[in-house]
C-alpha cells in the first residue's frame, strides 16, 4: 500500500464525507449525551401523568431532592475542591425554615416560605464559606462535620423554636387528593432545572474558572489574580440557595420535621455519595448519581429493613468508590470513549519544544511602555522587610529597590531568604513588619490577587501549574483585574484564547496546548508558567530560578525571552544560582545574606566585592570557567 | 472548693482516656496524613469486644485489654492493607471519605453482632467510690484513668526507645527520606494503623466501664476526638495529649457548671474556634508549601 494516511489524502467524494460525518456525529459523546438527557427530562416530566404509583413517585421526589443537593454540592466540592459533609444540613435548614414559619404564621400558603428557606440557608452557607477562607482540605471536612452536628444539637436543644426531638408538624396540603404529589414533584423539577442551569452557567464563567483554579492550587490561584474569598463565598451561596428551597419542599412534602430526619449524617453521606458516584466536577454526574443512590436506599429501607443494611450500603459504596472509581461513573465512561477514539495516536509529550516565536506580533501589553531603565523611579521598593519562622529570622530588615525597566538579579547562598522575599512580595507569606511599595503604592497589606491585578507576576521555584488543566487552560486561567460583573463573563473570550496562543507561541509551547500540564517535563512547565503570568500583563515579573533544572539550550532561550520582554518595558527581578546567567543578564544585582541585603551593584562590582566572595561566590569563582565547566 | 477539686481530678482522669485514644488518631495522621474518621468506631468496637469478654467468660474489663489490644492491632493492620494502602497517595479529602465509609461499615457490623440497645459493662468496682472525708472519686474512673495513662506511657516508650519508634517518627517527618535510608514506609504505616486501632480499642475498653454505648455512639466520640487533635495540632502527639487533658477538663466543668445538654455542642464549638483562630492548633507547626515536601 502506498496510500498516505486518511487525513492527508485528497478530499474524498461528497457522499463519503457525509457518511463519515454522520457516523462521527453519532459517536460524539456530547451529542449522544444530549439526546439521553432530553429523553430523561421528558420521561421525568411525564411520569406523574402516566403513573400514579405512589412508591415510585415518592422515590423520584426524594431522588430530586438529592439531585438538587448533589448538584449544589458539586459547585463547591466538584469545582472548588472543598469536600463537605455538611450539605445535608442545608436540606435540614430549608425544612426547618418552612417548619418554623408555617407553624407560627397562619394565613399564607406554606409555599411562600420556600424562597425564604432558600435565602436563610444561603446566609448560613455564606457563614460556613467564611470559615472556609481559613481552612482547607481535611480541616474543612472536619469543620463541615462539626457544622452538621452543631445544627443538630441546636435543633434538639432550642426547644422554644424547634420543639426539640418531638419535631414540628406542618399543616397538610390543601389541594385536591387527585393531584396529591404533583405540586411537590413539579416544584422540585423546577428547582432542579434552576440548580443545573446555575451550575452550568458558573462552569463557563470566570467565576467557574477561578473555582477550578482554587481546586488545583489555592495559593497559586491567588498569585494569578483570582479573588479567593469572593469566588469561594459566591460558590457557597450558589451551592446552597436551591438546596434550601428543595429542603423546604421536602419538609412540606413530609409534613413532619425532626432533628433526626433533617440533620442526620446519612443525609449528607448520601449527597456526597451521589456527587462521587456520578462524577465530581461534571455537570450531570451528581444528578445521575442521586438517581442511582436513592433507589438503592429505598430498596435497602423497604426490602431489607433499613438500619444496618443502609449503613452497609452507604459505607461500602463510599469505600468502593474512593478505592476503585475515584472519578465517578460519567468521567469513567467518557474516559473509555476517549481512549477508544484516540487509540493509536502518539502523545505529544515527548516532542521537542518549538523555536520561540517573536513578541513583535503580540500586543500583550497595554500598560507598560518601553521606557528604558529609569534610575529615578523604583518600581518596587522593599523597606525593612522582616519575617521570622519560629527561631529562624528568615528575612531580616531587608531593603532594596528594583528600578523600573531593569532586569535585577537577587542572589545569595541557600537559605539566605530569597524565596521568602518573593513570598513576602506576592503575599504568599505575610511579613512581620516592613514596607513594600510597588509602582508608588504601598502594597504590603494587599492580598495576592490585588497585587497581581496591579501588575505583579511571579513564577515558583518548583513550578506550580494546575496539573489537571491543559496547557492552554493554564495560560488563560489568570485574571488580570477584578470586578463583580466580570465574574459572570465567559471563562475564556476569543481574544483571551488568541492571546494565550500567541504567548504559548512566544515561549515555544504552542504544540503542547492541549496536553495536561502534569504530563510536561519540568523545563516545559517553566516555560508554560512564564506564559501564564504574562497573561496578567505584569509590570514586574518575579522569576524564581528560571534556569534551575533545565538544559543549556533552554537556559539560553530563557535569557533571550527575558531580554525581549524587557525591551518591551517589563521589569524583572530574578532569583538564580546560575551565576553566569545572572551576571550576564542583570545589569543590577542584590546579594542577600542571612535575610538582609549585604551588597548591591553591577555584576562587576559584585564579582569583586570581598564580602560577597567570602559569603557566597567563593575565592575561586570565575564566571568563564564556571560557565564552561558546570553547564 | 472541694467540689471544684473533685471535678478537676475527674477531668484529668477523663483527659487521660481521651489522650490515649487521641494519640492513636494523631499518630495515624502524622505518618499517613489520613484523618481516620473510623477511629471513634474502633473505640466502640473495643467497648463491645470487652463487653463480650466480660459478659461471657467473665474477664475483668481492664484485664481484657491484654486480649483486646493485640487482636485489634491485627485487625487494624489488616484493614490498612485492604482498604487504605490502595489509596495512600490520594488527596486527603478522599481518604477522609474512605475512613468515613469504614466507620459506617463497622457501625453496621456492630449493630448486626451486638444489636442497637444501650450496653454497659458493670464490673464489681463499677459503683464503688474512694472517699476521703467528703471527697468522692468513683473507682471505675480512677482505675480507668490510671490504666489509660499507663498504656499511653508504654506507647510513648515504644515511640522513643525502639527501632520501630524511630522508623515511625522518621516516616512521619519525611517519608521519602525514610525510604531512602531503608525504612519501608508502607510497612510502617500498616503497623502504625494497627497501633492506632489498638489505642482506640483499648480506650474503648476503659470507656465501656464509664459510660453506656450503642454502635451509633461513635459519632459523638469521633467529634470529641477530632476536637482534641485539632485543638492540640494535627499530627502532634504531645499536642494530642495536651489537647485531651484540656478538653477533658473543659468538658467536665461545662457539664458540671453550665448544662449537660449544651455540653454536647462543646466539641463542635472548639473545632470551629481552633480552626478559625489558630488552624495549626496549639502545638502544631505550619508547613512550607512552596518547596518540595520536606
Amino acid at each position: 500500500m502506498t496510500s498516505s494516511p486518511a487525513h492527508s489524502s485528497p478530499a474524498p467524494p461528497a457522499g463519503a464525507t457525509r457518511a463519515t460525518g454522520l457516523a462521527s456525529r453519532w459517536s460524539d459523546p456530547r451529542l449522544l449525551g444530549r439526546a439521553v438527557i432530553t429523553i430523561a427530562a421528558l420521561a421525568l416530566m411525564a411520569f406523574p401523568l402516566l403513573s400514579d404509583d405512589a412508591y415510585y413517585q415518592n422515590m423520584i421526589i426524594l431522588s430530586l431532592v438529592f439531585a438538587i443537593a448533589a448538584s449544589g454540592l458539586n459547585i463547591i466540592m466538584g469545582y472548588a475542591g472543598y469536600v463537605s459533609l455538611g450539605q445535608g444540613a442545608f436540606i435540614g435548614l430549608g425544612g426547618y425554615t418552612i417548619g418554623v414559619l408555617a407553624t407560627r404564621i397562619e394565613g399564607p400558603s406554606p409555599w411562600v416560605w420556600v424562597p425564604v428557606a432558600g435565602v436563610v440557608t444561603m446566609i448560613v452557607a455564606i457563614g460556613l464559606g467564611l470559615v472556609s477562607l481559613r481552612s482547607s482540605g481535611a480541616s474543612f471536612v472536619i469543620i463541615t462535620v462539626a457544622f452538621l452536628f452543631l445544627t443538630s444539637v441546636i435543633a434538639i436543644n432550642w426547644k422554644s423554636l424547634t420543639n426539640g426531638t418531638s419535631g414540628l408538624t406542618l399543616p397538610l396540603p390543601s389541594w385536591d387528593d387527585d393531584i396529591m404529589n404533583w405540586p411537590f414533584y413539579y416544584a422540585l423539577v423546577l428547582i432542579l432545572a434552576l440548580q443545573i442551569g446555575l451550575s452550568w452557567w458558573i462552569r463557563r464563567t470566570k467565576l467557574g474558572m477561578g473555582l477550578i483554579a482554587i481546586r488545583g492550587d489555592e495559593t497559586k490561584a491567588a498569585t494569578i489574580g483570582i479573588n479567593l474569598p469572593v469566588d469561594k463565598i459566591i460558590g457557597f451561596a450558589a451551592s446552597s440557595i436551591f438546596v434550601g428551597m428543595a429542603g423546604a419542599v421536602y419538609g412540606y412534602y413530609l409534613t413532619f420535621i425532626d432533628p433526626r430526619g433533617m440533620f442526620g449524617i446519612l443525609l449528607s453521606v448520601q449527597v456526597v455519595l451521589s456527587v462521587l458516584i456520578g462524577g465530581s466536577g461534571t455537570l450531570w454526574g451528581p444528578v445521575v448519581g442521586a438517581f442511582m443512590i436513592e433507589p438503592l436506599n429505598e430498596i435497602a429501607n423497604n426490602n431489607f429493613g433499613g438500619g444496618n443494611v443502609r449503613l452497609y450500603l452507604f459505607g461500602g459504596l463510599l469505600m468502593l468508590i474512593v478505592i476503585w472509581l475515584p472519578r465517578g461513573v460519567l468521567p469513567a465512561i467518557e474516559g473509555l470513549w476517549e481512549r477508544r477514539r484516540t487509540a493509536g495516536r502518539a502523545g505529544l509529550v515527548g516532542a521537542r519544544v518549538d523555536t520561540t516565536g517573536s513578541l513583535s506580533g503580540l500586543a500583550i501589553s497595554d500598560r507598560v511602555a518601553p521606557s528604558g531603565v529609569d534610575d529615578a523611579r523604583p518600581l518596587l521598593r522593599l523597606d525593612g522587610l522582616s519575617k521570622r519562622f519560629g527561631g529562624i529570622q528568615a528575612v531580616d530588615d531587608c531593603t532594596f529597590d528594583v528600578v523600573a525597566g531593569s532586569i535585577t538579579g537577587l542572589i545569595g547562598p541557600n537559605g539566605s531568604g530569597k524565596t521568602t522575599v518573593f513570598n513576602l512580595i506576592d503575599n504568599t507569606i505575610v511579613p512581620d513588619r516592613g514596607e513594600i511599595t510597588f509602582d508608588g503604592e504601598r502594597i504590603e497589606r494587599l492580598p495576592s490577587w490585588s497585587r497581581a491585578h496591579r501588575g505583579l507576576g511571579r513564577t515558583f521555584q518548583i513550578t506550580r501549574l494546575f496539573g489537571d488543566m491543559t496547557v492552554l487552560e493554564n495560560v488563560v486561567a489568570p485574571q488580570r483585574s477584578f470586578s463583580w460583573t466580570q465574574l459572570g463573563h465567559i471563562a475564556v473570550s476569543g481574544r483571551e484564547a488568541r492571546m494565550a496562543e500567541d504567548l504559548l507561541d512566544f515561549v515555544g509551547m504552542r504544540a503542547f496546548r492541549d496536553q495536561k500540564a502534569r504530563a510536561l517535563s519540568y523545563g516545559q512547565q517553566k516555560l508554560v508558567e512564564l506564559a501564564q503570568i504574562l497573561m496578567l500583563d505584569p509590570k514586574l515579573i518575579l522569576l524564581d530560578e528560571p534556569a534551575g533544572g533545565i538544559n543549556p539550550v533552554l537556559i539560553e532561550r530563557m535569557a533571550e525571552m527575558i531580554r525581549e520582554l524587557n525591551s518591551h518595558g517589563t521589569t524583572f527581578l530574578i532569583v538564580e544560582h546560575n551565576m553566569p546567567f545572572v551576571l550576564d543578564l542583570c545589569p543590577r544585582v542584590h546579594v542577600l545574606s542571612r535575610g538582609s541585603t549585604m551588597a548591591s551593584g553591577t555584576p562587576a562590582e559584585i564579582r569583586s566585592d570581598p564580602a560577597v566572595i567570602d559569603a557566597y561566590l567563593g575565592d575561586d569563582f570565575d564566571v568563564e570557567t564556571e560557565g564552561e565547566g558546570a553547564r | 472548693m472541694l467540689e471544684f477539686l473533685q471535678y478537676l481530678v475527674l477531668g484529668l482522669l477523663v483527659g487521660g482516656v481521651y489522650a490515649l485514644v487521641a494519640s492513636g488518631l494523631s499518630l495515624v495522621f502524622g505518618v499517613m496524613r489520613i484523618i481516620n474518621i473510623a477511629h471513634g468506631a474502633f473505640l466502640i468496637l473495643g467497648a463491645f469486644l470487652t463487653y463480650t469478654l466480660w459478659s461471657g467468660p467473665g474477664i475483668d474489663p481492664l484485664l481484657s485489654i491484654l486480649i483486646v489490644a493485640p487482636a485489634t492491632f491485627a485487625l487494624g493492620w489488616a484493614l490498612y492493607k485492604v482498604t487504605i494502602e490502595p489509596v495512600r497517595t490520594a488527596p486527603m479529602a478522599s481518604t477522609v471519605l474512605l475512613t468515613f465509609g469504614l466507620a459506617l461499615v463497622i457501625e453496621a457490623t456492630m449493630g448486626v453482632i451486638w444489636g442497637n440497645n444501650a450496653t454497659s459493662i458493670r464490673p464489681p468496682y463499677g459503683s464503688d467510690s474512694f472517699s476521703i472525708g467528703s471527697f468522692y472519686m468513683p473507682k471505675a474512673q480512677v482505675f480507668g484513668g490510671l490504666v489509660a495513662i499507663a498504656v499511653l506511657v508504654a506507647l510513648g516508650l515504644v515511640l522513643t526507645r525502639t527501632w520501630l519508634g524511630r522508623a515511625i517518627r522518621a516516616s512521619a517527618a519525611n517519608p521519602t527520606g525514610a525510604e531512602l535510608v531503608g525504612i519501608k514506609v508502607s510497612s510502617v504505616s500498616a503497623l502504625v494503623f494497627g497501633l492506632g486501632t489498638a489505642a482506640a480499642c483499648t480506650g474503648g475498653a476503659i470507656v465501656g466501664i464509664l459510660y453506656s454505648f450503642v454502635p451509633g455512639t461513635h459519632y459523638t466520640w469521633i467529634a470529641r476526638l477530632l476536637a482534641v487533635v485539632v485543638l492540640g495540632g494535627l499530627g502532634s502527639l504531645n499536642g494530642a495529649i495536651l489537647g485531651a487533658i484540656l478538653f477533658g477538663l473543659a468538658e467536665t466543668f461545662t457539664s458540671a457548671y453550665v448544662s449537660a445538654a449544651w455540653a454536647t455542642a462543646f466539641p463542635y464549638l472548639i473545632v470551629f474556634a481552633v480552626l478559625l483562630i489558630r488552624p495549626q492548633g496549639l502545638l502544631g507547626a505550619r508547613q512550607r508549601e512552596d518547596a518540595s515536601a520536606l
